[in-house]
């Protein structure tokens, strides 16, 4: 029976790969009509918009959708990829046995899972952004599985396919497509993570001028084991203006080159299927048709392929999530104490709301981003992709541990998967960027846009400008005695539903103070505001806040509209999180203006100096001594 | 009842022909004493005493030689005593056995007080100043229940202010020493002085702040140095140089060799340290201008004095300074700086305003026994084999003399003394003739390098 349903599933991926190399040229065109007709004048992103107190409502209303026939396709593919990863993955082995079995990664490989993103030309799937997140909702029920594909395509193979020439492209994607090669991506070092300036590696070419040789170790690469294909940043001397510079280029490179040595596999505390090891490179002798992009221009790329792996972690610990609240619900509803069965307990019942609270955010917040990456233009998502990775990483893994919760005792068993859930689940704030630096980047980011647009407004009101102070005073005033705000959202041409027309008023009240409370950091801080890590962490958090209050206002407004099942539900839920960020947000702005000695942060930063001093914990022991 | 006589006795002989009136007003009370009943002995022994106390005028009708006479001659005793019984040995059996000495020679303890200044002056000579129960024991010789206030008019004045002048003081010894009293000076200071006296009022002080004062110190010197030169030198190296990273090295330890013509030669000890970013600054130093090597410099650890040596230069001058430009493409995540023409508002700068001195950096430091240039020289070429940069920077030593007069204080103690060659060797490099320092060093070391 179930090598039947196999059967027909790969039957299905082939099909569908066969199908879309033949209609490739068709579909492009199909494809392009269809955004054609959705294509309006696009604005900046949203989430800048917010740091000025503005809320850009055509970006993110209506929620996006994708068109019928796109659908259609999607439902196609979902079909055959939830089967096989319900009967052909077995994660309890490859979590227990650290590999993939190579007849899973052949299924994988057979469904077309390794090319979901790269156009059908080059013999992938072509799906867009919209789609590649609701497959790795599937795939993400495997860890290991997940982060050995998005390894391959999210970043491993993303470099050829945004910056490569059309010959790399060619040469190249047909087989990373297929899965015939594994790409990893080569960025890392032991000397490097952020920091560009301290890559180690080194790229210097050759005396006949055909090729670069690079040397260096590069540590932490997914699929580094086994990889063809890797995309290797180097460092490589350039002439700028006539001076000699160091600047990091972009390389693709083969294994087939020689001179590449993969490490041992790291020992992981979880996706223990995942091929992790160091990649060292000796004398690699790389083309210069290899250089993707031009020599130099590494950082950009580098930089853009980080940027645009992010968004699809949403929709996958949603995906988790989803499957944890079945499994655990199940054992809720059956398991008897006193006569009652757990999900009688409030407080059982509230880890089950906050599943599905948080699984309803990620959701909204991936798709609306993968949406708004998929309209045409130059879309700069990248603050919300990060938003929503911070977002959805640090809520999956308070979820799943809550799901673990349920079953107390049994859940920390191997007998369950719950543990290697949270196991699994520890990665997802520390890789692709940690979530620390991704909250630098949303606040700075927006802080850059902000003050560019606001420091002539600052100057002014420095110099003491009455007019100015005394419309700040006015608006002050205006907004203390209660007058709402109105940006739109609601009331007349509003865009969110009436029964959540309050939700909608919150998320107003809260944008505009943020950009009011902005405009008070920019002025007391200005440029310094970068060494204010804490203050910026709320920056991040209020802004992570506005932007899942949005996601979810737009996605139950439009459930509503078109009638989805169960959408008073989503209001409830859209309702329920909406005035718990409020009450979130009003409080770390409250915060934000106030001064270092009023919100702890000066005495944060004074116990943090102690220990660190101390490289230890200093207090003595209560029982060190008598009086 | 003996005791009572005695003490009449006493007081009496020594008042004979000075007071008749007195002299008979003691023998009606001694008779008076001697004739009462055993049940209110007690109370009359009371009021014997307390007859004494309460005749001062008869004390000061004293003429003065007498009472001179008997000042000198108690503290004497007192000093005598100590000097007579401790002999040979000045340990705290011996001091323990004068105090016993006293308290059973006389029952009343006469001339309690003066023996107990006596003893607190010379508890250091015995090696006791720090022993808790000499304390204690030396509180015991003060007679119980005497000196406690009866009544509030007593109460109320200084009752007994000798004698608590007296508790006060030792509890000070005590305090300046570091021992904190226990719950045995308690009960003594409350058999001897009774609650809310003064020297109860000093226990209670101590007890208050000793505890939050006695263990203040975050870098705590110990009670004893160690003794070895080099462990001396690391555990004083850490101390000056508070950086966990900073690695102490022995570049030689101490030891006599016999040369073949037999000649004792003996090697001082070097031990010195160094932080990576000590190492890193003198990586980056411009090798144009020279390091010198300074000192010596005290370093006071308790009663001890021991001296270091510094490598150092110059502050770079500001033409020098080079502040690496923002490079945009520095960080994959975020941006490091913002490009914006907004400085940070006057109402929310935290730092205070402190005027920077620039002293220029110091790259290593290092002790020695023996401060002269060779030894030093030694050191630098040890340093050099972790910084390469050292065989091209030019070395001038600027050692002063120094230390010579702390010498004879502190070469005792520290063994850290400076030989007569050491001396001379620095005497002949003052300041002026720098230049030819370098001259002669450069060679030196750079053969060195090469064996």
């Amino acid at each position: 029976m179930s090598v039947n349903v196999v059967f027909k599933s790969l039957h299905v991926g082939r099909r569908l790969l066969a199908g879309n190399a033949r209609n490739a040229g068709k579909a492009v065109v199909q494809v392009e009509q269809q955004r054609l007709i959705r294509t309006h004048c696009r604005k900046l992103a949203y989430a800048k918009d917010l740091f000025l107190g503005q809320v850009n409502k055509a970006e993110v209303f209506p929620y996006p959708e994708i068109g019928n026939e796109e659908l259609e396709e999607l439902k196609q593919f979902v079909a055959p990829v939830e089967r096989f990863f319900s009967e052909q993955v077995d994660s309890a082995k490859i979590d227990h046995e650290a590999k993939i079995p190579q007849e899973t990664l052949d299924g994988l490989k057979e469904l077309g899972l390794f090319g979901i993103m790269i156009p059908e030309e080059y013999g992938g799937l072509g799906l867009s952004n919209t789609m590649y997140a609701r497959l790795a909702e599937i795939t993400s029920l495997d860890g290991s599985i997940a982060v050995t594909l998005a390894a391959h395509q999210a970043i491993g193979l993303k470099g050829i396919l945004i910056a490569g020439s059309e010959a790399q492209k060619q040469k190249y994607l047909p087989i990373l497509a297929t899965g015939e090669n594994v790409a990893a991506f080569c960025l890392t070092e032991p000397g490097s993570g952020s920091d560009a300036a301290s890559i180690q590696t080194r790229a210097t070419l050759s005396e006949d001028g055909k090729h670069y040789l690079i040397n260096g170790s590069k540590i932490w690469i997914s699929n580094g084991g086994f990889a063809e294909i890797m995309t290797v940043f180097a460092r490589t001397e350039v002439t700028v203006d006539g001076v000699k510079k160091d600047k990091i280029s972009a390389f693709i490179v083969e294994r087939a080159f020689g001179g590449i040595t993969s490490g041992k596999p790291e020992d992981k505390l979880g996706i223990r299927g995942s091929n992790t090891c160091e990649v060292s490179f000796d004398n690699v002798p790389v083309p210069v048709e290899n250089v993707i992009g031009e020599i130099g221009g590494g950082f950009k790329i580098a930089m853009n392929i980080l940027n645009s792996g992010r968004f699809s972690m949403g929709s996958s610990s949603a995906g988790m999530i989803k499957k944890l609240i079945e499994l655990s619900s199940e054992y809720a509803a059956t398991r008897k104490q006193f006569n009652k069965s757990l999900s009688d307990f409030g407080m059982i019942q509230e880890k089950f709301a906050l599943m599905a609270l948080s699984a309803f955010v990620m959701e909204s917040m991936a798709y609306l981003t993968a949406g708004m990456m998929d309209r045409p233009g130059l879309p700069d998502c990248s603050i919300e992709a990060a938003m929503v990775k911070v977002f959805s990483s640090e809520g999956g893994w308070i979820c799943v541990s809550e799901a673990l919760q349920v079953l107390g005792g049994l859940g920390y068993t191997k007998n369950y998967p719950y543990e290697r859930y949270v196991r699994d689940c520890r990665i997802l704030p520390i890789f692709e960027g940690t979530n620390e630096i991704l909250r630098m980047y949303i606040a700075l980011t927006g802080m850059q846009y902000a003050g560019k647009i606001m420091t002539g407004k600052i100057k002014e009101m420095k110099k003491g400008n009455i007019g100015l102070a005394l419309g700040m005073v006015g608006k002050k005033l205006r907004s203390s005695f209660g007058s709402s705000v109105d940006l739109g959202l609601t009331g007349k041409d509003g865009v969110v539903h009436p029964s959540m027309a309050e939700s909608g008023k919150k998320l107003e009240q809260n944008v505009s103070l943020f950009g009011s409370t902005v405009e008070g950091l920019l002025y007391r801080y200005g440029k310094t505001i970068v060494d204010e890590q804490l203050i910026l962490k709320r920056v991040a958090d209020v802004l992570i806040n506005l932007y899942a209050m949005t996601a979810v206002l737009s996605r139950a407004s439009r459930s509503i509209s078109i009638g989805l099942r169960n959408h008073d539900h989503e209001v409830l839920l859209a309702n329920t999180f909406c005035s718990d960020a409020f009450f979130k947000n009003n409080y770390m702005m409250a915060q934000l203006q106030k001064h270092s000695p009023e919100n702890n942060d000066a005495n944060i930063k004074k116990i943090a100096k102690a220990v660190l001093d101390n490289r230890g914990y200093i207090c003595t022991h209560p029982l060190e001594r008598t009086y | 009842m003996k005791c009572v006589r005695c003490l009449l006795q006493l007081r009496c002989l020594r008042l004979v022909g000075q007071s008749s009136r007195s002299a008979a007003q003691c023998g009606a009370l001694l008779q008076s004493a001697a004739s009462s009943q055993p049940s209110v002995l007690h109370q009359s022994q009371h009021q014997v005493l307390r007859h004494f106390h309460a005749s001062p005028a008869c004390a000061k009708s004293q003429p003065e030689p007498v009472h001179n006479e008997k000042r000198v001659k108690s503290l004497i005793t007192n000093d005598d005593l100590f000097e007579r019984v401790a002999k040979d040995a000045r340990t705290k059996a011996m001091f323990n056995k004068v105090m016993d000495i006293f308290i059973k020679r006389d029952i009343r303890r006469r001339g309690h007080v003066e023996f107990i200044y006596a003893a607190l002056k010379k508890m250091p000579e015995f090696g006791v100043e720090r022993d808790l129960a000499v304390y204690n024991k030396l509180l015991d010789v003060f007679p119980k229940e005497v000196f406690v206030p009866r009544n509030y008019i007593q109460r109320m004045f200084n009752h007994y202010p000798r004698q608590q002048e007296c508790g006060v003081q030792l509890l000070e010894q005590m305090e300046n020493y570091g021992i904190m009293p226990n719950m045995e000076t308690k009960v003594l200071l409350v058999q001897i002085f009774g609650e809310k006296t003064h020297p109860m009022r000093k226990y209670q002080r101590i007890m208050y702040w000793f505890p939050k004062f006695k263990h203040i110190n975050p870098f705590p010197v110990p009670q004893q140095l160690p003794e070895d030169p080099v462990d001396l030198a690391r555990f004083s190296l850490t101390r000056i140089a508070n950086d966990l990273d900073a690695k102490v090295i022995v570049y030689q330890l101490p030891c006599t060799d016999v040369t073949v013509s037999g000649e004792e030669i003996t090697l001082p000890h070097i031990v010195g340290t160094q932080s990576p970013s000590q190492m890193e600054l003198l990586a980056k130093h411009n090798p144009n201008r020279p390091v010198f090597v300074e000192g010596p410099f005290p370093l006071w650890l308790r009663k001890t004095c021991v001296h270091y040596y510094i490598l150092r230069a110059d502050p770079i001058p500001p033409d020098e300074k080079v502040e690496e430009p923002y490079d945009p493409e520095r960080c994959l995540d975020y941006p490091l700086q913002l490009d914006l023409d907004l400085e940070r508002d006057y109402g929310d700068q935290e730092s205070f305003d402190v005027e920077d001195l620039d002293e220029g950096p110091v790259f290593a430091m290092c002790m020695t026994s023996q401060g002269d240039q060779a030894t030093l020289n030694q050191w630098i070429s040890g340093l050099q084999q972790n910084n390469p940069i050292l065989g091209k920077v030019p070395t001038l030593f600027r050692l002063d003399a120094g230390p010579r007069e702390l010498q004879g204080a502190a070469a005792t103690e520290s063994g850290h003394s400076h030989g007569p060659e050491a001396e001379t060797l620095k005497e002949e490099s003052p300041h002026e003739e720098e230049p030819q320092n370098i001259v002669e060093e450069e060679p030196r070391r750079s053969q060195g390098m090469k064996q």
